[in-house]
């Protein structure tokens, strides 16, 4: 960032006083124009320079839902499938707040505005259209989707809606939601939290639960541990932190996170496998475990089982052994309930993770698919997709973890590659590394 | 002997490979050079920090990955680079190599 910008900044209110250095970092690195709180500055000569117009493609896909996979599918659909392929991207929320790295903002090292991104670059550099709306039916044999009592037409239609959550007994009302929230969609709730850490007391208890896998993002809800024993050491002395894990054991990075409860974070996080959340009371401030253990705690975070998206539900679009996920074709994405609809990110049923950065991949992969479709060619038969993450385990260090998937003719499904996952240890070079690849991977979804 | 062997081989396959190109239809290589995007960027434009990878030689590109196998010193680019065999990573250099180096894309 160049000293007049940071001065512009300044003058705005925009930058507080005192920003954490992995904040002041970001900020250095991502482009402000990406973000929903800042103005956006497109050169005239700019539009629509990436997208080609010289292909043989006409047609239109919508999208639904603007994440990490609509987002991205709706950008490479225009890149890949040029001006004559309309893309219609139908969004309900005015940003998009990424989930990767919101644990950061439980400990005040970054903001909720350094992660809020918008789809402006989507329209204005690859003339996606966005409908502002939530979509509320889709009619495959007909091949529209409904919204705001009209309906938009599509040849293909991608559904990325993202997770659902299972209810909870005892958080059945909005009131009760607030005040034990799960913050696993960035946002309001995320906010919530954050206070209520810092609301905490010395000597205090936080009280977090880790979902039945699949469940969005599997090292998030660890890295969450140890991010917040990592503050309570600094802000809260003597606190403690919780983990009942409804889980047999730690689901991914098992050496490295076990390391980090006993050794960096011993005597602060006291983790519960096989433990899960059978109710809880928001009034009293207490949860009663799976095994009927009354546990009380000033913070309670209850981060709730997870399924694919509503509106997938409402489409018969659910259809996994136990009904809870979309399955699909796993060279294409094409749900196998419904030709001519693609099911990207979290609420497909595949061996990959529920993540962001694969969802990415999962994106371009089905945008390859859907461009050579309109012009009459076979899926790419050998697609590989890869997840990465990194996360942070003290507020100088990172670990990352990696997997990629390559397409098994045989079993018709994405199976991880011999040789290619791996893990790496908490350190400082990571937690560097981190910051460039959420700028990078940003900017890969949403410009 | 071998050498216009391979010369034949070469000049057979021109006619047909071009005969099979679609309008439009995707380049090769560039589904698979996507897996590297995220982290260094669309086309291989890093926006910051990790390395720029458009522009670069297919043979430099093939043979950095091919040493990243096993280089313990790589970090998160080993498993990445054992995960492509060495016919597919010549695929996604000849990718990299045929993008065009833009400014650090905002």
């Amino acid at each position: 960032m160049n000293n007049n910008r940071r001065r512009f900044l300044a003058a705005l209110g925009a930058a507080p006083l005192i920003m954490h250095p992995l904040a002041r970092a970001l900020a250095d690195d991502m482009p402000a124009s990406l973000r929903g709180t800042k103005p956006v500055w497109i050169p005239a000569n700019a539009p629509l320079s990436r997208v080609p117009t010289n292909l043989p493609i006409q047609g239109r896909v919508v999208v639904i839902g603007g994440g990490m996979a609509g987002a991205t599918v709706a950008k490479y659909l225009r890149l890949w499938g040029g001006s004559g392929l309309q893309v219609i991207l139908v969004e309900r929320e005015r940003t998009y707040v990424s989930s990767i790295m919101s644990n950061l903002v439980l400990s005040d090292a970054l903001t909720i505005e350094s992660l809020t991104f918008n789809w402006k670059r989507l329209m204005d550099r690859y003339g996606v259209k966005l409908v502002a709306g939530e979509v509320t039916a889709i009619d495959p044999a007909g091949k529209r989707v409904m919204l705001n009592g009209s309906s938009i037409p599509y040849d293909r239609l991608v559904v990325a809606p993202g997770i659902e959550f299972d209810p909870v007994a005892g958080l059945e009302t909005a009131a009760a939601q607030d005040r034990v929230p799960h913050a696993w969609k960035a946002g309001a709730q995320t906010t919530i939290l954050r206070k209520q850490i810092a609301a905490m007391p010395g000597g205090g208890v936080f009280l977090m639960s880790v979902p039945k896998a699949p469940y969005r993002c599997p090292p998030g809800p660890y890295e969450r541990a140890c991010i917040v024993a990592d503050h309570l050491k600094r802000a809260k002395p003597r606190s403690k932190v919780i983990v009942l894990d409804e889980n047999p054991a730690i689901t991914v990075e098992k050496d490295l996170f076990t390391h980090a409860f006993n050794v960096v974070h011993a005597g602060v996080i006291d983790y519960r496998p096989g433990v899960g959340v059978q109710s809880v009371d928001a009034a009293a401030g207490t949860v009663k475990t799976s095994s009927g253990e009354m546990i009380k705690a000033n913070v309670l975070n209850v981060i709730p089982n997870q399924r694919a998206g509503a509106i997938l539900k409402e489409a018969g679009l659910t259809n996994s052994t136990d009904g809870r996920w979309s399955t699909v074709n796993e060279l294409t994405y094409e749900s196998t309930a419904a030709e001519g609809i693609h099911v990207l990110g979290d609420s497909a049923a595949t061996m990959q993770p529920k993540a962001g950065h694969i969802a990415n991949q999962e994106a371009k992969v089905c945008a390859d698919v859907i461009v050579r479709g309109f012009l009459g060619l076979a899926p790419d038969p050998a697609p590989v997709t890869n997840s990465a993450c990194y996360s942070p385990i003290t507020a100088k260090t990172a670990s990352w973890l990696t997997a990629l998937y390559a397409y098994d003719p045989a079993s018709k499904r994405m199976k991880p590659i011999a040789g290619g996952m791996g893990e790496g240890p908490a350190s400082a070079r990571n937690m560097e590394e981190m910051r460039q690849w959420f700028s990078n991977l940003m900017t890969d979804s949403y410009a | 002997m071998k050498a216009r062997f391979s010369i034949v081989l070469v000049l057979g396959l021109i006619p047909l490979a071009c005969v099979a190109q679609t309008a439009g239809a995707p380049p090769p290589g560039r589904l698979l050079a996507s897996n590297c995007f995220q982290c260094h960027g669309t086309n291989g434009n890093a926006v910051s920090g990790f390395e720029s990878l458009a522009g670069m030689s297919a043979d430099k590109f093939a043979k950095e990955m091919r040493e990243l196998k096993t280089d313990d010193d790589a970090g998160i680019m080993k498993p990445h680079a054992k995960a492509y065999t060495d016919a597919q990573l010549r695929e996604i250099g000849r990718y990299f190599a045929s993008q065009p180096r833009t400014r650090a894309d905002r």
